[in-house]
């Protein structure tokens, strides 16, 4: 029987498809429910008069029409025998799943609650950061508006630098995928932010756990994925201007995105860009010497179709420059403990300046991509992507002789990275969803003599494959993925690519397996588990010398293998009207895991001695909770609260017992942190004029208390509230959407530091900073 | 069809961009500049003593570790002039970094410190704005003992007269060990 559907459908569509250059390949799901009861409607009868096309929904309420246009108008009519009739207005741009709800013989028809495209869902713990947040935090950096979420926290190089962490781990453990692309910088130096301008994404997730399938290996703790909005599919232009400013550092942001979509042609163009402007950042007591910033980023896209293919190009080019605390910089160990011991930061210009001194970085990202889909079958899909990207990252250190010195940097590291996907996807058949696919890698690093990091060349072969079941209405849902990582390196210490002195190559199996429980349409239960693993890195393999920042002395080892994590998370979700309460528990379990071991030895150097650590393995263990909560309270209120607890020790070698292991906590690991606060909305929420919102949040970070055997240079800093404060209000201006806001960070100006931050030797956190920012939509 | 020709304008438009922006990125700093003091030599003559004595670490922090001479003075001489010079022997030709630090000399203050050995060294010359500078010192060697030497270099330092903290940040810092015979 549908079989025949299809057959049907396939006859449909053959004229359509004959006549029409238009895209008529798209197709609607729809899900029938009563809208009281929530119990899906059976055999209604679903018809579209403008397609001249029908169908009657399943006994499980489902139904399937192909065939449709995109973007052109239809109605969507069901009639059931005990239902009043439904019709709505509609208009697809993509393949769409609905779910429809009917009332019972009244006058009311209720809309649309659920739409979405059939992209395959995940089982994985995920978190997406909301629009209001979004908005609030774009113009500073990333990691600020990561660092909402539970779960996710920031590892700082003072207050320009953030890098994401999640669930305790960061740099190579995560993937940060921008537009379908990982990210491929020198992800492995802490102080080293991810070459992303976040006015690019419209939509920002944070996947959780063991994301090794999806994103590669290395993706052993989750991923950031952050996705462009749609480009315009109605004729004619449209897009946005954003404009912000802040108190501290007197910054200023400038970002706009302007899409056309060719008069006749399925053709659509995107520009976007952005600058920004910062100077020396303020704490509560003192200006924080050479923090000023400057970026400038440009994007553009491309998208069409024609008959049967989707295409679409992406170039991206990111330009930063980041100054570095002044008092940050020392010689040796004796000047990194008067540094310490000084309550306030050394060496330091206490005066506003936009200049940037030495020292700084000076950060370049070119991103190239070209991604094709082919609709091969009604049900099957193949896709294709290249993806080309160039980093370049120069560290300006602070020289002594300024009479002789070049503008030459003293570190560079060039980085270009090839990738190529190729997959084949495919539709619910029985029941089953998802796709096969294969990747091939190719990198080329280029330090130069005198690099932390010898030179190197990667080569790597992936081939994955993913699985999803749901039958409607069975409780279950369930996915299954399974992929393998072949990476090949050739490295050279000697600083040329000719003389290749070390080989090495690891390939390991990442698997994922999700089961969802709905209990009630209000209720369900997530379990995730996963293996991932990730090669060690090359600084990990090769490092040799001297990381001032931390004042170590640290050495790589060659012979160092793979680690391998086992990852498991289980999450409760209840959302019911404007309630929502979410509950992750995770334990993350790593074989093999790479730290850097102290030697409670001293190495000797010309700027004196440095204690040493060399890169070690043993096994490790990261457990812990992280909820979200937002409750409506009466009038428009809201009860906010987000929670993220985190535990890693690893096992350490007994020094008092041979042979014997112990416990011993985890350096960098993210303190415990309390979100709450209380959010007033007025309106829909969905841009309409008049929507305004105030949000008055406040962060509590515990002091961490467990911290490794060997102990802290400087001891962790104490526990700290900080409030936080984002307004928003919508109103229309010449009928164009014009958003306003406001939001201001440590609204108490307190003074603090964070453990996670490696300024905290040397500098408060900054003080009070107030935002004003507006954005202006324009062509609908 | 007008349909793909217009499409392959786009393609090409876009191509030309992309080519546009990575052409942007053929920079010409192909090199960096690495500043690595490798050497320090101190030269004393004066007093029937003409010696130098070295602190060499030539493959930088970590691997081989430095190569440190010992200082051995006849006991009771006076009047030794001393004298620094800082090479950077991981360049060919070797750098000589003492004219720099000369010609900065206002930016730059050598440091002494010895701990027991009966060696007193004191300043014999200034900066161009008459502070301390160090780079030239005269020596006095007491009794037979054996002790360290401590040599600092700074860099900027904020306060010259404050030779225990003087500020700024350390270009060097290392020590020999002494003997008074």
């Amino acid at each position: 029987m549908q079989k025949s559907k299809a057959l049907l459908i396939g006859f449909c569509l053959l004229p359509v498809l004959l006549l029409h250059a238009q895209d008529c390949h798209l197709a609607l799901r729809g899900h029938i429910f009563e809208s009281e009861t929530g119990e899906p409607l059976a055999f209604a009868s679903v018809s579209i008069p403008e397609a001249e096309k029908g169908a009657v929904a399943d006994e499980n309420g489902y139904f399937f029409i192909a065939g449709l246009c995109d973007n052109r108008k239809y109605t969507v009519e069901i009639s059931h025998v005990e239902c009043d009739h439904f019709s709505q207005a509609l208009q697809i741009r993509e393949n769409t799943e609905m779910d429809f709800r009917l009332t019972h013989n009244t006058v009311l028809k209720e809309v649309v609650v659920r739409e979405k495209a059939l992209a395959p869902q995940t089982a994985q713990a995920e978190s997406t950061v909301g629009r209001e947040e979004m908005e609030a935090t774009r113009g500073i950096n990333l990691g600020e508006t990561l660092k909402r979420l539970p779960g996710v926290t920031t590892l700082n190089t003072g207050a320009t630098i953030a890098k994401p962490v999640i669930q305790g781990l960061h740099s190579n453990r995560i993937a940060i995928v921008s537009n379908g692309v990982a990210l491929e910088g020198q992800q492995w130096g802490s102080e080293h932010a991810p070459e992303i301008d976040p006015f690019t994404a419209d939509k920002i997730v944070v996947v959780k756990g063991a994301a090794g399938v999806r994103y590669g290996a290395g993706a052993m703790a989750g991923a950031v994925v952050l996705s462009p909005a749609p480009l315009r599919k109605e004729e004619g232009w449209g897009g946005w201007l954003a404009l912000g400013g802040f108190t501290n550092g007197l910054g200023g942001v400038f970002s706009g995105s302007t899409d056309w979509h060719l008069p006749g042609k399925s053709l659509t163009i995107r520009l976007q860009g952005t600058a920004k402007r910062s100077g020396n950042l303020r704490a509560p007591d003192y200006y924080l010497g050479n923090t000023a910033a400057s970026e400038l980023n440009f994007s553009a896209m491309a998208g069409w179709k024609s008959s049967r293919w989707t295409h679409e190009v992406g170039a991206s080019t990111f330009n930063q420059r980041l100054g570095i605390l002044r008092a940050s910089h020392v010689g040796n160990l004796t000047d990194l403990q008067l540094a310490i011991e000084s309550p306030t930061p050394l060496n330091n210009t206490d005066a506003f300046d936009y200049g940037i001194e030495r020292p700084y970085q000076h950060i370049l990202h070119h991103t190239f991509k070209y991604k094709t889909e082919f609709q091969l079958t009604e049900k099957w899909k193949l896709t294709g992507q290249y993806a080309f990207q160039f980093n370049n990252r120069k560290e300006y250190d602070i020289v002594r002789f300024t009479g002789t010195a070049s503008d030459k940097p003293q570190l560079s590291f060039r980085l270009w990275t090839n990738t190529l996907d190729v997959a084949v996807e495919h539709r619910p058949w029985a029941h089953w969803q998802g796709g096969l696919g294969v990747q091939g890698v190719q990198q080329t690093n280029f330090v130069g003599t005198g690099g932390l990091i010898p030179d190197y060349h990667t080569k790597g072969l992936s081939i994955w494959a993913m699985e999803r079941w749901r039958r409607f209405p069975n409780p279950w849902e369930f996915e299954f993925g399974a992929r393998y990582d072949y990476r090949r390196t050739a490295a050279t210490t000697d600083g040329s690519l000719q003389n290749i002195d070390t080989l090495v190559h690891f390939g390991n199996i990442s698997a994922t397996a999700g089961a969802i429980y709905h209990f009630s349409k209000n209720l369900s239960v997530t379990l995730n588990t996963g293996l991932a693993w990730r090669p060690p890195h090359v600084n990990e393999l090769f490092a040799r010398g001297v990381h001032h920042g931390a004042g170590t002395y640290e050495q790589g080892r060659a012979d160092l293998i793979p680690e391998k994590a086992w990852n498991s998370n289980l999450t409760f979700l209840w959302q019911k009207d404007r309630t929502e309460v979410m509950l992750t528990v995770y334990r993350n379990q790593v074989r093999d895991f790479i730290y850097l071991d102290p030697q409670r030895t001293f190495v000797l150097t010309v700027r004196g001695a440095f204690p040493a650590y060399y890169y070690k393995q043993a096994d490790a263990v990261l457990g812990g909770f992280d909820a979200s909560v937002s409750l409506p309270l009466s009038g428009g209120l809201y009860l906010e609260s987000r929670v993220s607890l985190l535990r890693g020790y690893r096992l350490a070698a007994d020094t008092v017992t041979e042979g014997e292991t112990r416990h011993d906590w985890l350096p960098l690991m993210p303190a415990d942190r309390f979100q709450y606060g209380l959010k007033w909305a007025k309106g829909s929420g969905s841009k309409s004029a008049g929507d305004t919102y105030l949000r008055l949040m406040a962060m509590t970070a515990m002091r961490q208390s467990r911290i490794p055997g060997e102990g802290l240079l400087k001891e962790a800093p104490s526990a700290f509230t900080t409030l936080s404060l984002d307004a928003g209000y919508s109103l229309y201006l010449n009928k164009m959407p014009l958003e306003l806001g406001l939001s201001i960070q440590n609204l108490a100006n307190i003074r603090y530091r964070e453990y996670l931050n490696f300024f905290r030797y040397f500098a408060d956190e900054p003080g009070i900073n107030i935002g004003l920012r507006a954005k202006l939509s324009f062509g609908g | 069809m007008t349909y793909t020709t217009s499409s392959i304008r786009t393609l090409l438009s876009i191509a030309v961009f992309a080519l546009f922006l990575f052409a942007g990125c053929k920079d010409n700093n192909t090199d960096t500049e690495q500043e690595n003091i490798t050497s320090i030599e101190i030269d004393l003559a004066g007093f029937n003593i003409n010696q130098k004595f070295y602190w060499k670490d030539l493959d930088g922090p970590g691997g081989n570790p430095p190569v440190i001479d010992t200082i051995v003075l006849p006991a009771s001489t006076l009047n030794i002039t001393g004298r620094l010079k800082v090479y950077d022997e991981s360049k060919n030709p070797v750098d000589d970094i003492t004219e720099e630090i000369e010609a900065e000399n206002t930016a730059h203050l050598f440091v002494y410190s010895v701990a027991n050995a009966d060696l007193i060294i004191e300043p014999n010359d200034t900066d161009d704005n008459g502070d301390p500078f160090s780079l030239v010192t005269v020596w006095k060697a007491g009794q037979p003992s054996t002790g360290t030497l401590n040599i600092r270099l700074y860099h900027e330092p904020t306060d010259k007269m404050n030779t225990a903290n003087p500020g700024g940040e350390a270009d060097f810092d290392v020590t020999f060990p002494v003997r008074i015979e």
